[in-house]
C-alpha cells in the first residue's frame, strides 16, 4: 500500500469554461483533465492548447492533476500535457506493452525538455477491452515507469467490447476487473479495482449511489474511486477516509498488541476479538490511512482558503 | 459485438433418422452434429458415407452446421467427418493450444483435399474441464482459426467436483464464465452459455424462465447458448439481440449525441444518464447488431420457403 490520496478523482473537460473554472471549488483529491471523450474531435486541437493554464486552474483548490489522453493521439496530445503540476498521464484504452513503451520514451523526452525529474511523471494504463485486460501483466511490466494504483477493466468501453448492456443486477466484470486487480497486487501496485454495486439507473448524480458505493470499497479496503459529477465528490471523499471509530479501534488494537508482545504474547482479546499480528498491521494501516488523508485534507483546505482570498481580492473594486 | 450471429444452437445426432427435419423445424442459427463410432464396423467409413447428406440436410433451415469432435481422437474423428457445407467443428475435452494446433493442421490438409476454401474451417472450443478454462488464453490465440468458447457447464461442474444441481442461490460458475467472454472477445471471437440455475437443465423450462436466462445470459456477455432443448431456440434468437426497446433507445441516443455534437459538446444528457463518445459507439454497434440478427433472420426465412426434405 503506497499513501497516496485518491479517495476522488474527478473528470474535468478544460474546453468548458463552466467546468474547468469553478472545478477547483468541488472538493476532489484528483482531476482529470480529459482530452479524451468529454472532447469532440472538432475541440482537440483547442483542448491541446488549453491544458497549461487549466493546470494551475484545476490545482489551486489543493487536488492534484491527471490527463487523459487520447491512445490514436498520443504525438500530439503528450506534449501538451506533460508539463510540471502533472502527475499522472492516464493512457485509455491501452492494450499492449508496446503502446506503453510508445507513450513511455515521449514523456521521457518531455521530463528532461520540460525541467521535470525523470520518471516523475506516472504512465497510467486504462484497462478497457477484453484484449487489454488479458494482456495486464505485460502492459504492467512494460516501462520502468512507477504505477503507484492500477484500477480498472469495467466501465463503458469494456461493456461495449464485450457487446453488453451495463447496469445490469449482478457483477458484469467478473473476470476483467479481479484479474487486473491480481495482476496489479503482484506486482506490488496498489490496487483499485471496482466493488460491484447495484446501479439500476445508471445515472452518474446520484450522491445516495456514491455513497453505497463508497461503503462497500471502504469495506473491500479500496481507497481510491472516482467521478464523473461533483455529486459524488464529498461522499466518496468522506466515504473512503477511516472513521473516528476506526481510528479508535486501531489504536486500541495497537495498544493491546503492545502489551501482548511486551508479555511475550502474540495473540489476546479486545471486546471479543481476536488480536494479533494480523489485527496490529491492519490496525497499522488504518492509521497510516488516516494520517495521510488528515495530510491531503489539511493541504487542501489551506490551499482553498488561499484560493478564495484571492478570488475575493480580484471581484474587490480597485 | 458479436462476430458471428449465432444465437441458438441445436445439437442432434447424425444416428437420429428424423435430425435433418427437427434441425429445419427448430429455426435454430446453428447445428451441432454428433455421431456415434459404432462398434464391430469400420466406424471410419460408415460415418464417412453418411455424413455428406447429413450436414446437407441440417443446413435445409437455414443454420450453419458443425461437427462435435472429441480432442484426444481428433485426427481420425475429422476424417470422417469433414465435408464441404460444415462451418467448422467443435472441440470438446480441450486442454491446451497444442490440442487446437494439431486439428488447425489437420483441417488444413482436409480443406485442401475435399475442396474447401483454405483458413475457412472455424474451431469452436466446449470448454469442459479446468485445465481448459485455465489454458483459454493459449486455447484462444492457438490458431485464427478459433471462434468461440462453450462453457459445457454441467461437465465443468463434475471436472470441478461440484454437483450440478441448481441449488444455490449465487451464480457459482461467475468467475469462470467472465473469463471464457473475455479471452473470446480479446482475440475477436465471441462466447456461448446460459446463466445459472437454468444452464443446468435439459428440458423445457417454461418461456418466461427462459428469457430471463436468456437476457441475463446476454448481460453476461455471451451472445448465444448450446440449447438443450429445442423449445429454448426461439427465446435465444428474440434475447441474444438487441430488443426493440433498445433498438429505439439507441436511435434516440445517435440523435441526441448528434445533436450535442453540432453544439460543440461531447458529453449530453438523456434521462440522467451521461451520453457521450462511448456510449453513442455502443449505439452505433447495437444498431448494427440488431440489422445484422434481422438479415440472419430473412435468411432463414428464405431457406424455409423450400420444404424440408
Amino acid at each position: 500500500m503506497n499513501n497516496r490520496v485518491v479517495r476522488c478523482s474527478m473528470f474535468v473537460a478544460p474546453t468548458n469554461p463552466r467546468y474547468i473554472d469553478k472545478v477547483w471549488t468541488r472538493g476532489a483529491d484528483v482531476y482529470i483533465l480529459d482530452m479524451e471523450d468529454s472532447i469532440p474531435p472538432a475541440e482537440k486541437e483547442r483542448c491541446r492548447s488549453l491544458i497549461p493554464e487549466s493546470i494551475p486552474k484545476a490545482n489551486k483548490g489543493g487536488a492534484s492533476i491527471y490527463v487523459r489522453i487520447n491512445k490514436p493521439f498520443m504525438d500530439a496530445d503528450l506534449p501538451s500535457c506533460v508539463w510540471p503540476g502533472v502527475d499522472r498521464i492516464m493512457l485509455p484504452k491501452t492494450e499492449s506493452a508496446a503502446e506503453m513503451q510508445y507513450a513511455h520514451e515521449i514523456i521521457s523526452r518531455l521530463e528532461k525538455e520540460h525541467g521535470i525529474p525523470e520518471g516523475y511523471v506516472e504512465l497510467s494504463p486504462m484497462i478497457e477491452s477484453a484484449l487489454g485486460a488479458v494482456n495486464i501483466y505485460e502492459i504492467l511490466t512494460a516501462t520502468p515507469r512507477k504505477i503507484w494504483s492500477m484500477g480498472g477493466g469495467g466501465g463503458y468501453d469494456m461493456a461495449v467490447n464485450l457487446g453488453i448492456e451495463m447496469f445490469a443486477d449482478f457483477d458484469q466484470y467478473a473476470f476483467p476487473i479481479a484479474y487486473v486487480a491480481l495482476a496489479a497486487m503482484a506486482l506490488g501496485i496498489e490496487a483499485t479495482g471496482g466493488v460491484f454495486v447495484h446501479n439500476p439507473t445508471g445515472r452518474v448524480d446520484q450522491s445516495d449511489y456514491a455513497a453505497k458505493q463508497a461503503e462497500a470499497l471502504h469495506a473491500a479496503g479500496i481507497r481510491q474511486s472516482g467521478s464523473l459529477h461533483p455529486a459524488f465528490v464529498q461522499p466518496l471523499v468522506s466515504g473512503l477516509s477511516p472513521t473516528s471509530d476506526e481510528i479508535k479501534w486501531a489504536n486500541r488494537v495497537i495498544e493491546e498488541y503492545n502489551k501482548l508482545a511486551d508479555a511475550g504474547e502474540s495473540v489476546g482479546e479486545l471486546d471479543g476479538k481476536v488480536i494479533d499480528k494480523y489485527e496490529y498491521d491492519m490496525a497499522q494501516r488504518t492509521l497510516h490511512w488516516a494520517d495521510a488523508c488528515a495530510a491531503k485534507d489539511a493541504f487542501k483546505a489551506r490551499a482553498l482558503a488561499r484560493a478564495q482570498a484571492e478570488e475575493e481580492k480580484k471581484q474587490k473594486p480597485a | 459485438m458479436p462476430k458471428y450471429i449465432r444465437r441458438s444452437l441445436f445439437a442432434l445426432s447424425i444416428e437420429d433418422s428424423r435430425s435433418g427435419e427437427k434441425a429445419y423445424h427448430s429455426w435454430a442459427d446453428a447445428i451441432i452434429l454428433d455421431f456415434v463410432k459404432k462398434a464391430g464396423q469400420d466406424w471410419q467409413e460408415d460415418i464417412k458415407s453418411r455424413m455428406p447428406a447429413s450436414i446437407n440436410q441440417a443446413a435445409k433451415g437455414g443454420a450453419e452446421v458443425f461437427i462435435r469432435i472429441n480432442s484426444e481422437a481428433a485426427a481420425a474423428e475429422l476424417v470422417a467427418t469433414v465435408f464441404p457445407g460444415i462451418a467448422g467443428v467443435v472441440l470438446k475435452g480441450v486442454n491446451g493450444g497444442e490440442d487446437i494446433k494439431k486439428v488447425s493442421a489437420c483441417l488444413d490438409v482436409l480443406e485442401e483435399s475435399r475442396g474447401i476454401a483454405r483458413g475457412s474451417l472455424e474451431i469452436d472450443v466446449e470448454v469442459n474441464t479446468a485445465a481448459g478454462v485455465w489454458n483459454s488464453v493459449e486455447i484462444a490465440r492457438a490458431s485464427p482459426r478459433f471462434g468461440t468458447f462453450t462453457a459445457n457447464e454441467r461437465e465443468l461442474y463434475r471436472n470441478l467436483g461440484m454437483f450440478p444441481e441448481p441449488v444455490l442461490e449465487f451464480e457459482p460458475l461467475e468467475y469462470i464464465k467472465s473469463q471464457l467472454i473475455t479471452v473470446a472477445t480479446s482475440v475477436g471471437g465471441q462466447a456461448q452459455g446460459f446463466s445459472y440455475p437454468l444452464s443446468l437443465t435439459e428440458k423445457d423450462a417454461g418461456e418466461d424462465e427462459i428469457k430471463k436466462v436468456v437476457r441475463r445470459a446476454r448481460d453476461t456477455g455471451f451472445k448465444g447458448a448450446v440449447c438443450p432443448h429445442v423449445s429454448w431456440i426461439k427465446a435465444c434468437n428474440e434475447g441474444f439481440r438487441p430488443s426493440p426497446d433498445e433498438v429505439a433507445y439507441y436511435r434516440k441516443v445517435r440523435e441526441v449525441f448528434s445533436e450535442g455534437l453540432k453544439r460543440g459538446l461531447a458529453s449530453v444528457p438523456i434521462d440522467g444518464k451521461m451520453i457521450d463518445i462511448p456510449v453513442d459507439l455502443r449505439a452505433k454497434l447495437y444498431l448494427e447488431w440488431a440489422d445484422r440478427a434481422a438479415a440472419r433472420d430473412e435468411e432463414k426465412a428464405k431457406a424455409h420457403e423450400k420444404p424440408a426434405s
